[in-house]
């Protein structure tokens, strides 16, 4: 009867910031982040791809309760950049890969012919021939 | 770990059949395709019976018995990123015809044998009325011709879900209201049946322990992955650096999306996580609270970032939101604007094809950036999804 809500577990609620950063009072360029109403899902691939960054001398996270849809990640830094700001390029750097990916996907099925399946490709795989952005990554070009 | 950041992803699909595809992901860590597994399974919104009210029920089961059945009953779900709405985003009180789909059974048995109740005997309700009818929008046009029936209801070769049985003179009749939603909340709004995923088949990294009466080797049959892989040479030394970077995904749906659609959309959904911590971080306050009418000043933010190469250029709130609209989702809803990826051309955009070509940059921006409180497209909100969701023709090429 009055149990909350299931999808409270994965819906922020009305204000709800989706991130809290608070810097890390005893360590030099460290900082911690809450990250509300997200899990393991997001966790642990930004954690990884945190990690991976030079700049980055610690990363972790941890989901300190299962019944709390939360998790804290901590980074440090050696001091050339922020937390913020590393964080925030591993996960543009994660939606790139993702593009990437997305963009093989579709290509390969494509390729991958089903019963049923619509074969010619409404986006043309070729690409679209000068993009404005011009970055040179193939991840729109489908 | 270490590397993957200039070798991009790369993906083999081995094996695409109606309800599964097989595929190799290389190039990517543990974490990274643990996260797609993680997101093909449990963030991807599906269509399922959510309510049931039974009118009458004298067969063995009890009431609830055949509700919680019922409920696990794939419904096909193609688009329903776009053909529905969560009940909570809706602006209706309990249920309408935007977010959710009636379904009925009316079923007796009257001769003298076992009689079964399956999921073919499931009738979507077409044109149903609501007592309070929710804000009109254009949910019902993007539907597929069988939205929300069983899956494979009309396919012989299919067999059907079995609900319950009966005997002469019992009866069976009610009516459901499915829901879309995802399976964080209840598994059965899951697409997949299952995800199949491995890594290192021959166990080199010792990820794993096999425990083992005289041979390893004999005792652990290999898997059919195994065949990818070098198997270890014998003066192999362990090396405690090596990483994974090649798995092998079997997505195995349950009919309710084809497995194209669960996989890319699975991607999709990762990437709105990700954007939402962005923009979570990026957005104290004053810039992207703006209310959605004050973007209309931005764009010249959102052109100018995009133009600089990518939407990975740090640019100041309203530029950082309108980029990402049409650059990360394959292509942006074709309410949201989108110079992205759709086929018909006449955009704003060069290379941009948006498939209704009335979306200018500028309106573009207004929509897409962060803040706009309207449903459609504000990736800030709640329903972030419908924002670059797969669009349309996309979903349409799917197969189901």
């Amino acid at each position: 009867m009055n149990a909350p809500n299931r999808f409270e577990l994965f819906v922020l609620d009305d204000g709800e910031k989706p991130v809290e950063v608070s810097e890390d009072t005893k360590i030099p360029n460290a900082a911690t982040f809450k990250i509300m109403k997200q899990d393991h899902t997001l966790g642990n691939m930004v954690r990884a791809y945190v990690l991976a960054m030079p700049q980055v001398l610690f990363a972790g996270y941890k989901v300190p309760h299962p019944l709390h849809p939360y998790f804290l990640l901590k980074i440090q830094t050696d001091g050339t950049v922020t937390p913020q700001v590393v964080l925030e390029q591993a996960c543009t750097k994660l939606i790139g890969s993702l593009s990437t990916l997305e963009a093989k996907f579709k290509r390969e099925f494509s390729f991958k012919d089903v019963e049923g399946a619509v074969t010619e490709d409404p986006y043309g795989t070729t690409g679209t021939s000068g993009q404005p952005w011009g970055s040179g990554r193939d991840y729109l070009d489908f | 770990m270490q590397g993957y950041e200039e070798a991009e992803p790369t993906v083999r699909i081995r094996e695409v059949k109606k309800d599964r595809v097989n595929f190799v992901l290389e190039n990517v860590d543990l974490a990274f395709a643990n996260s797609v597994r993680r997101a093909v399974m449990a963030d991807i919104p599906t269509i399922a019976i959510d309510i049931v009210e039974i009118e009458a029920n004298t067969t063995v089961l009890p009431d609830e018995f055949i509700a919680h059945r019922l409920g696990m009953v794939p419904l096909v779900s193609a688009n329903c990123e776009e053909g529905i709405r969560y009940t909570r985003d809706c602006t209706c009180l309990s249920g309408c015809q935007y977010c959710s789909i009636e379904l009925r059974l009316d079923v007796a048995c009257h001769e003298n044998r076992t009689m079964e109740v399956t999921s073919n005997h499931l009738d979507v309700v077409d044109s149903h009325t609501y007592a309070d009818e929710g804000e009109a929008g254009e949910e019902l046009t993007k539907r597929g011709e069988n939205f929300g029936h069983p899956v494979g209801k009309d396919d012989v070769s299919l067999p059907p879900v079995l609900i319950c049985k009966m005997r002469k003179g019992q009866e069976l009749k009610l009516r459901c209201i499915a829901k879309k939603g995802i399976a964080k909340e209840h598994a059965k709004w899951s697409p997949c049946s299952a995800v199949s995923f491995e890594y290192d088949p021959y166990n080199k990294l010792r990820h794993t322990t096999h425990w083992f009466e005289t041979d390893e080797r004999a005792e652990w049959p290999l898997s059919e992955n195994a065949k990818e892989e070098e198997p270890p040479r014998d003066d192999e030394v362990f090396d405690f650096n090596a990483k994974p970077g090649k798995f092998y995904f079997e997505v195995e749906t349950d009919g309710s999306l084809g497995p194209q659609e669960a996989v890319m959309r699975g991607l999709a959904e990762l990437q709105t996580k990700l954007a939402n911590l962005i923009l979570g971080l990026k957005s104290p306050p004053e810039l992207d609270m703006l209310p959605g009418g004050d973007q209309g000043m931005a764009p010249p933010n959102g052109h100018v970032a995009p133009s600089g190469g990518g939407w990975g250029q740090p640019a100041t709130g309203g530029g950082w939101a309108s980029p990402t609209a049409g650059g990360w989702g394959d292509a942006a809803a074709p309410t949201s604007n989108a110079w992205g990826t759709s086929p018909a051309s006449g955009n704003a955009w060069g290379g941009g094809t948006s498939p209704n070509s009335n979306n200018a940059w500028g309106g573009a921006s207004a929509g897409g950036g962060g803040a706009s409180p309207n449903a459609n497209n504000a990736w800030g909100t709640s329903s972030t999804q419908q924002g670059w969701a797969s669009p349309t023709q996309q979903t349409n090429s799917w197969i189901h």
